[in-house]
C-alpha cells in the first residue's frame, strides 16, 4: 500500500495508485507510471481533502505542517539528499492537480528549496556554480510569477541572489523566503488558493463541477542531469512525429537540465549517441516507450532525465502530430491491433486531410522556378498574383476582380482590408509572430514574412507565386497541382473504411451518378457554408447535391439534415470524415492527450 | 487633459481603420449618434471618406493626427503611472504574440503544423494561459486608466472576449474579423504606440 503520513499526505511508493478524486491528475500520472515499472522520481501528494479542509475554514488544515515535515523527510530518505541542506541539497517541484485539468490552477514551480547555502552545496556537488546560480535564479523568477503573482522582476542575465530578491519585495511587497520549509508553505498555500481563482471558479460552475471537489499538490524531487558524465536529459518519441514512420525518435543532450534541450542553446546528440554511452538506459528508454504506447494507445512525447546512470521519466503525454503522421499511423494502429477502425478515423479530422491534399506547387514548375524573394514561410498555403505594394490598392484591384499579392515592409491592422482582399501575404521584416504571420493564419492565408529589408522593392506590378510553407515567392504563375486520396496509402484505406461507415455517400465527380446531383454552383446562400444548411431545406425531390460548399463540414451536416443520399466532391475523404462525425455527434476528441 | 471629439473620433478611425460609427464609438467610448454627426462633418470636410457605410481617414487627415499626437498627449506621455502602464504592456507583448503563434500552429518536432482545433486539450491549455496573462495585463490597463479613463474600454472588452472563448467559443481568440482577444490586443498597442509616439517593432 501507498504510504500515509497521517490524514492528508500520501507518499506515491508505486504498490497501487490511490483515487484519482483524492490524489489529483498529476500524481495519478505519476503512479500511473510506476505501475507500467517505470521509475519516476519520488513524489508525496497533498490529498484534495486537505485543500477542501482549507477552503472550508480559509487556513491550513490542523496537522498539514507536521505531516508536510514527514513526507519531506520520506523523500530525503529515498533520494538520499536533505531539504534546505548539504553536501548533497534536495530541490522539490511543487504542481497543482485537480481530478479532472481545469484552468487557472497553479502553475509549476522548479527548485524548490534553494537558498544562498543550498546553492553553494549544489555547487560543489555537480562542479558547476553557473549552474547552481541559474538554478537559484529560475526559482526565484518562478516563485515570484507563479506564487507572488508578479511580473518578470527578476532579469534575464545579471545580477546576483540578494540583488534579485530585493527586486521582487520591491515589485511585490512580498519577501520570498530563505528557509525551504517556509518556500513550500508558500507554495502549497498558493494551490490551495488557486482552486477559487475567477478562472477555476468560472470553469466549475460552466461545466458543473462541485466547488468542494479541491486540487492535490504534488510535490515531487528534482533530479539533475548534469551531475556527471553519466548524466544527461532529453526527449523521445514513440514513432516519428512528422513522418508517422514506426521508429521511435529521440535527442539526447549529456550533463544537461532539461531547460538547455528546450533553449536551442546547445544541439542534441541523435538517440543512438546515448545507445553508445549507456546501453542499458537506452534499452529500458525504448521498451518503455513501447509500453506507454500500448498502454496510452498514441504516440508518446517523453521528456527523461538520466542521473548518475539511473533513469528517471518525467512526463509521457499523447504527442502533436503532423497531418501526414497522423494519418499513417492511423492506419498502422488498426494493423497493429491497437485500436480498431472505427476509433482510427475518429483521430483524423476533416481539416487534417484537407491540408494533406491542399493545392501545392508542381514539382517540375519548381524545377525551374526563379525566386524573386525568399523569407520565413509563415502560412501555408499557395498564392498567386500580381504583387501590390499598398494595402488600398491591393483592395480596389481585388474589388475589380484581379488576383493580387500584397506585398509591405510590415503590416498592421491599417493592411487588414487589403489582406483580406489579397491571396497572399509577404513582407520584409518580422518573423513567424509578426502581425502578418498572425493576422495571415487566422485568415487562412498562404504569408511569407520577413524576405529582408527592401527586398520586395522593383517588383511591384509582377505576377508572382508566393508559396507560404516554403517561404518563396517565385517569378510568374507557376502550375499547381493537388493530390488526392489515391496518392497516399494510409488516406485510401482511410477512404474505404470510412465510405463503409459513411451515413452519406460521397462520390467523386467522375462518377456516372454524380451527374444525377442538383448542381448548387451560384446559389448564393449555398456557396456560404454558414447558411448551406438553410439552402438545402428548399432543395426538393433531389437524391444527391454538387457545388457551392457542400464538402464543407456545415455542407456534409445541412445534407444529412436535408436527408440526400449522396453528395459530389473532390477529394472525397473530408467530407467522408465529417459525415462520421455527424453522425457521432458523441466522438471523444481526435487525439487523446490525457498524460499516462 | 481634455481633447476634443472631433480628435477621439479620428483617432478611433485610425485605429479600427475601415470601421463603421459602431465600431469607433464602441472603442473610443463615444455615443454613436455623435460619432455619427462627427463623422459627417469630418466628410463634409474632406478628412474622412465613406464607402458602402464603412468610413476612412483621408491622407490629410492622417497627417493632422500625427500632430495631433505630439501636442495633445505630452503630459500623459511624462506621467510615470501611464509610462509604467505602457511597459508593463510592452513586456507582456511578447508572451501575447508567442501564445498567439501557438495557438495557430502547434509545434511538431520543430515544424510548424496550421492547428485545426481538433485538439481540445491543447486548446484549452492555451485559453488558460490568456487567461493568466490577461490577469496580468489588468494590472497595466488599471495604470493607463488611472491617466485615461478610457483604457478601461479595453480592459472590459479584452475580459469579454476572454470569457467567450473560455465558454468555448474559441474564434475569441485571434479571428481578425471580429473584435477577438487578439484584435482589441493590436488596437490596444496601436493606440498606445500613437500616444507614446513610438513606432511598431514588426
Amino acid at each position: 500500500m501507498t504510504i500515509r503520513f497521517g490524514e492528508w499526505t500520501i507518499g506515491l511508493n508505486g504498490d497501487g495508485a490511490p483515487d484519482r478524486e483524492l490524489i489529483g491528475g498529476k500524481a495519478w500520472s505519476v503512479a500511473r507510471m510506476q505501475a507500467l515499472s517505470l521509475n519516476v522520481p519520488s513524489a508525496v501528494v497533498i490529498t484534495t481533502q486537505a485543500c477542501a479542509a482549507f477552503t472550508a475554514g480559509q487556513a491550513t488544515p490542523a496537522g498539514l505542517d507536521e505531516e508536510i515535515a514527514a513526507g519531506v523527510a520520506w523523500l530525503e530518505e529515498r533520494t538520499g539528499r536533505r531539504f534546505g541542506a548539504g553536501p548533497r541539497p534536495l530541490l522539490v517541484s511543487v504542481r497543482s492537480g485537480a481530478p479532472v485539468s481545469m484552468p487557472g490552477m497553479m502553475d509549476t514551480v522548479l527548485n524548490l528549496g534553494i537558498n544562498d547555502e543550498t546553492e553553494a552545496a549544489l555547487a560543489e556537488e555537480c562542479g558547476d556554480p553557473l549552474f547552481a546560480r541559474n538554478t537559484h535564479r529560475r526559482f526565484l523568477d518562478l516563485y515570484a510569477h507563479i506564487v507572488l503573482k508578479a511580473d518578470s522582476p527578476v532579469p534575464g542575465n545579471g545580477g546576483d541572489p540578494a540583488k534579485w530578491r530585493e527586486a521582487i519585495r520591491a515589485t511585490t511587497g512580498i519577501e520570498v523566503p530563505h528557509e525551504p520549509k517556509a518556500q513550500l508553505h508558500g507554495a502549497v498555500r498558493a494551490v490551495f488558493e488557486s482552486w477559487n481563482s475567477r478562472r477555476a471558479r468560472r470553469y466549475r460552475q460552466h461545466h458543473d463541477i462541485p466547488d468542494d471537489l479541491g486540487t492535490a499538490v504534488t510535490i515531487q524531487a528534482m533530479v539533475f542531469g548534469n551531475l556527471d558524465a553519466r548524466s544527461g536529459t532529453g526527449v523521445l518519441f514513440s514513432r516519428n512525429p512528422l513522418t508517422g514512420a514506426p521508429a521511435p525518435y529521440g535527442e539526447y543532450l549529456p550533463r544537461a537540465q532539461g531547460e538547455d534541450v528546450v533553449s536551442g542553446k546547445f544541439t542534441p546528440k541523435p538517440l543512438s549517441a546515448l545507445a553508445h554511452e549507456l546501453p542499458a538506459a537506452h534499452a529500458s528508454l525504448l521498451a518503455a516507450a513501447q509500453t506507454l504506447e500500448r498502454a496510452g494507445r498514441d504516440v508518446q512525447d517523453i521528456e527523461f532525465t538520466i542521473e548518475r546512470g539511473q533513469l528517471f521519466f518525467l512526463q509521457s503525454r499523447a504527442a502533436n502530430l503532423s497531418p501526414h503522421a497522423a494519418a499513417r499511423i492511423a492506419v498502422d494502429f488498426v494493423r497493429e491491433g491497437l485500436v480498431d477502425e472505427d476509433a482510427a478515423l475518429r483521430r483524423i479530422t476533416p481539416d487534417q486531410v484537407r491540408i494533406l491534399l491542399a493545392p501545392h506547387i508542381s514539382p517540375s514548375a519548381l524545377h525551374s522556378a526563379h525566386a524573386l524573394a525568399s523569407g520565413e514561410g509563415a502560412s501555408p498555403g499557395v498564392g498567386i498574383g500580381a504583387l501590390v505594394r499598398d494595402s488600398d490598392e491591393a483592395e480596389r484591384r481585388a474589388q475589380a476582380g484581379e488576383a493580387v499579392i500584397l506585398a509591405r515592409p510590415t503590416t498592421s491592422p491599417d493592411d487588414l482590408h487589403g489582406m483580406i482582399a489579397s491571396r497572399a501575404v509577404v513582407t520584409e521584416l518580422g518573423g513567424s509572430t509578426s502581425h502578418a504571420a498572425v493576422v495571415g493564419r487566422a485568415l487562412g492565408l498562404p504569408c511569407v514574412v520577413g524576405c529582408g529589408k527592401g527586398a520586395l522593392e522593383g517588383l511591384a506590378g509582377r505576377t508572382v507565386t508566393v508559396d507560404g510553407r516554403t517561404g518563396k515567392v517565385y517569378d510568374g504563375a507557376l502550375a499547381i497541382e493537388s493530390s488526392d486520396e489515391s496518392d497516399h496509402e494510409s488516406l485510401a484505406t482511410l477512404s474505404a473504411w470510412a465510405a463503409s461507415r459513411s451515413p452519406l455517400r460521397v462520390l467523386p465527380p467522375s462518377a456516372p451518378e454524380a451527374q444525377d446531383a442538383v448542381d448548387l454552383t451560384g446559389n448564393v446562400a449555398a456557396a456560404d457554408p454558414t447558411t448551406i444548411g438553410e439552402a438545402l431545406k428548399l432543395i426538393k425531390g433531389a437524391r444527391g447535391a454538387r457545388g457551392g460548399a457542400i464538402a464543407s463540414d456545415e455542407g456534409v451536416r445541412g445534407a444529412l439534415a436535408a436527408g440526400l443520399e449522396f453528395i459530389v466532391a473532390d477529394p472525397v475523404l473530408p467530407p467522408l470524415l465529417a459525415a462520421l462525425r455527424s453522425q457521432d455527434a458523441t466522438a471523444p476528441p481526435s487525439v487523446v492527450t490525457e498524460r499516462i | 487633459m481634455t481633447v476634443s471629439e472631433t480628435h477621439l473620433v479620428m483617432h478611433g478611425l485610425a485605429i479600427k481603420k475601415h470601421a463603421t460609427p459602431e465600431a469607433v464609438a464602441g472603442i473610443v467610448g463615444l455615443d454613436v449618434e455623435d460619432v455619427r454627426a462627427a463623422l459627417g462633418k469630418l466628410v463634409e470636410a474632406k478628412r474622412v471618406v465613406e464607402a458602402h457605410g464603412k468610413y476612412l481617414l483621408a491622407p490629410a487627415a492622417r497627417m493632422a493626427l500625427d500632430a495631433d499626437y505630439s501636442c495633445l498627449y505630452e503630459d500623459v506621455r511624462a506621467h510615470p503611472d501611464f509610462a509604467a502602464g505602457y511597459e508593463a504592456f510592452e513586456r507582456l507583448n511578447g508572451g501575447l504574440k508567442r501564445l498567439i503563434t501557438e495557438w495557430q500552429t502547434i509545434d511538431v518536432r520543430g515544424e510548424g503544423v496550421p492547428n485545426d482545433h481538433s485538439n481540445k486539450a491543447y486548446d484549452d491549455r492555451i485559453i488558460d494561459r490568456l487567461g493568466d496573462l490577461h490577469e496580468r495585463a489588468e494590472g497595466a490597463l488599471d495604470r493607463l486608466a488611472c491617466v485615461l479613463p478610457r483604457f478601461s474600454i479595453y480592459r472590459e472588452k479584452l475580459g469579454m472576449a476572454l470569457e467567450k472563448a473560455e465558454d468555448g467559443a474559441i474564434e475569441w481568440v485571434s479571428d481578425a474579423r471580429i473584435e477577438s482577444y487578439h484584435t482589441l490586443w493590436f488596437e490596444l498597442h496601436e493606440d498606445l504606440l500613437r500616444l507614446m509616439r513610438r513606432e511598431r517593432e514588426e
